[in-house]
């Protein structure tokens, strides 16, 4: 079986400023990918990579087969593949909730206004804001903006899903029930790479734990092998601040 | 890519259609006929040789003249009446076949020009205030002398510049000149015999201090070596009127000394519900032509500002490029500049005459247009990136998610903007006067021209541009609040 998503050699670079130095990574289907590290390390950049929303500078790309850096894919049909969820959820401020979720499928012709509409309110429902339907995105919290936010993702039916930072922005009492929709995604089988500072998240969902440091990946593992037993002195040095506080 | 394509094709179409359908319109409207037919400029303001007479129709010497002497010679034609200069340079242009306008034949004319027979014998006389103790050229040392753009008594002013040491100041139009002299702006005003003679016989206060000086004579003219038929019909209409006295009783209705006042009753002009009552038709067609401008100048304006303005945001620096120098030269230009460059210039180089209204619409479009590509581009990058990025993670194309998701949130912040540009246009529709759209600021000058109320009647024509700017915003806020509310 080939890999969902393959990266070989991966190099990004702002002017002199290189933030990734060569990555390798192959996610399996079904496989979630949690990417740990300190702040500016790169993990953020290296998965935006990953639907183009950043130009690499060389090296390779493939998704679902097809390869990122030619110039002749599709990148629009690349993307109604890869769901992604933002940090600061991006909602689109001007539509309900639910023509949130159904704009993509109905302007790219996947469903019909009324198929897309009862999708929506599954999605809705699955992420527990069925009763919100017709609320605008302002008048939601936090929390309820980024399980709008992938539901909205959801109704492309991707087959990978995107998490940059899905609870930083965040309330404290806001993030279980993200990481809850997060976990029961994980359970259904969804391909998830998923960049987050939630090491309990990390620990008990991750099928495999990615340490990114000074735009290398230093370490990967099983979750126990890389937060029990890590070898990368730069990782060492990060759980130890992270899981002792 | 597709999409974006006809979307772009769409919005082009839409616009050379409305630009084609004001064309076609004043085109037809001259046509159909068997009769040559020919386009005349003449002065907008010019008494007694051609105005406004109060039933909107342009009377005057020149006027009655050309009209028998088409009437004889059996051809059709169509009066432009524009400020002096801008007739005389589209007669070089292209832009009208011939002029008559009070024209004094000189010999740097001559050049450029061809005049049919002399009609009219002229000279120049200086007239002051009468509360002025001016009795003498000599005193007009160190003073300033109010002078009309491009006319033969300019020239002469000048000639005698040194000689009496004055200083001199232009205007555009002959009423506003003896305003300044009337009011103490200026220390007098040099002027062809016959007009002052009739503005003053129409109370405009002004004493001549000169004789007639440097005796010229009025000639038609057009383009020098062009419509050569046009102006033999116009020496041989010239002749027959002159033999059969209708030349005669022409200027003697204009000039003759038994004449009593000719700009209406004192009564209708003391008041000013009496002015609108008795220039009615003219206001309202004045308001109409400012209407028509500032409507379709703002449709017109909308589309290409908004084109202009979405191709500053694209990612692409020849995008960028394009859209920065469009705006950087139509906002950069002065209105007046953009106008008389398109409405007299274009036509020298491409040979093909604009209709003064299409002219101003394109004006409009160009400079109005490029401010608000300034603040539509300023409004979309004003949206945060987040949500081009999330459109974008969707799988939506550039462009569907710049209609569906970008543009929508950037309009509402651009409103404001809007509202402000709308009123502005209006505005600047007055500007357009000056390429002899006779719009409510040139109804204004006309109406002046004929009963020389100048203060009740721009108080008028102020009041209706407030009247008119108000309709507008109570029109843009309620679609602002339709806007909100979606």
């Amino acid at each position: 079986m080939t890999a969902k998503v393959s990266v070989k050699d991966l190099h990004k670079a702002y002017g002199d400023n290189e933030v990734l130095k060569g990555i390798n990574l192959e996610v399996q289907e079904n496989e979630v990918v949690v990417m740990i590290g300190p702040s500016g390390s790169g993990k953020s950049t290296f998965l935006r990579t990953l639907n183009k929303l950043e130009e690499p500078s060389s090296g390779e790309i493939l998704i679902n087969g097809f390869n990122l850096v030619d110039k002749n894919t599709d990148i629009n049909k690349v993307r109604e593949n890869v769901g992604m969820v933002f940090q600061h959820f991006n909602l689109f401020p001007h539509l309900s909730v639910l023509e949130n979720v159904t704009l993509a499928p109905v302007e790219l012709g996947k469903l019909s206004k009324e198929e897309a509409k009862t999708l929506g309110m599954q999605l809705l429902a699955q992420v527990g804001l069925a009763e919100k339907a017709d609320a605008k995105p302002t008048q939601l919290s936090g929390g309820q903006k980024q399980r709008v936010a992938i539901a909205r993702a959801l109704a492309m039916k991707p087959s990978i899903m995107l998490f940059d930072e899905p609870t930083s922005a965040l309330d404290p009492e806001m993030v279980g029930d993200v990481l809850q929709v997060m976990r029961d995604l994980a359970e259904e089988g969804m391909t998830m790479i998923v960049v987050t500072h939630e090491m309990g998240f990390a620990k008990q969902v991750a099928d495999r734990v990615v340490f990114f440091a000074d735009g290398y990946i230093r370490e990967q593992g099983t979750p126990e092998e890389v937060f029990n037993n890590p070898q990368d002195p730069r990782a060492q040095d990060f759980l130890n601040k992270v899981l002792n506080v | 890519m597709m999409k974006k394509h006809t979307w772009l094709k769409y919005s082009w179409l839409m616009v050379t259609m409305l630009f084609g359908m004001i064309i076609f319109n004043t085109t037809t409207a001259q046509a159909d006929t068997k009769e040559p037919h020919y386009v005349i400029a003449t002065d907008t303001t010019y008494a007694p040789f051609e105005f406004q007479g109060q039933n909107g129709q342009y009377v005057g010497i020149d006027m009655d003249m050309l009209r028998a002497i088409a009437k004889k010679e059996h051809f059709t034609y169509k009066l432009v009446p524009i400020a002096f200069n801008s007739g005389a340079q589209g007669v070089l242009s292209g832009q009208f076949d011939a002029i008559i306008a009070g024209m004094t034949i000189t010999p740097e004319r001559e050049q450029v020009y061809d005049f049919g027979t002399p009609y009219y014998k002229t000279g120049i006389i200086a007239a002051v205030s009468p509360k002025s103790n001016i009795t003498d050229l000599k005193q007009l040392r160190g003073k300033t002398v109010a002078l009309k753009t491009g006319t033969g008594s300019a020239q002469y002013a000048l000639s005698i510049q040194k000689k009496y040491g004055f200083k001199v100041t232009y205007f555009n139009d002959s009423n506003t000149m003896y305003n300044a002299v009337a009011l103490g702006n200026a220390a007098a005003a040099f002027e062809d015999d016959p007009v002052m003679k009739y503005a003053i016989k129409n109370g405009v206060k002004l004493k001549i201090i000169t004789q007639p000086a440097n005796g010229g004579e009025y000639g038609f003219a057009v383009k020098k070596g062009q419509n050569k038929e046009l102006l033999a019909k116009f020496n041989a209409g010239y002749a027959a009127i002159k033999k059969d006295g209708t030349y005669d009783k022409i200027v003697a209705k204009y000039l003759g000394s038994n004449e009593s006042k000719f700009a209406g009753s004192a009564k209708e002009n003391d008041s000013i519900l009496g002015l609108l009552k008795q220039n009615k038709d003219q206001f309202i067609s004045g308001v109409i032509k400012t209407l028509q401008l500032t409507v379709f100048g703002i449709i017109f304006a909308t589309i290409f500002g908004v084109l202009i303005g979405v191709l500053a945001v694209v990612p692409n620096k020849f995008a960028y490029g394009l859209s920065s120098t469009i705006i950087y030269i139509f906002r950069g230009l002065p209105l007046l500049v953009l106008a008389f460059f398109i409405y007299i210039g274009l036509p020298s180089l491409t040979g093909t005459k604009i209709p003064a209204i299409v002219a101003g619409l394109i004006t409009l479009t160009l400079n109005e247009g490029a401010y608000i590509a300034a603040f539509v581009a300023g409004g979309l990058k004003n949206v945060d990136a987040g949500q081009m990025e999330a459109a974008r993670s969707l799988g939506l194309p550039y462009w569907k998610a710049m209609r569906k998701i970008i543009m929508p949130q950037g309009i509402k912040l651009m409103i404001p903007s809007f509202v402000n540009q709308f009123i502005i246009t209006l505005k600047d529709t007055s500007i357009l006067s000056a390429i002899g759209i006779i719009e409510l600021t040139q109804t204004g000058t006309v109406i002046i021209s004929r009963n020389m109320q100048g203060f009740r009647v721009w108080f008028i024509v102020a009041l209706m541009y407030l009247i008119i700017i108000t309709l507008l915003t109570f029109l843009a806020k309620w679609v602002d609040k339709k806007f909100s509310s979606n």
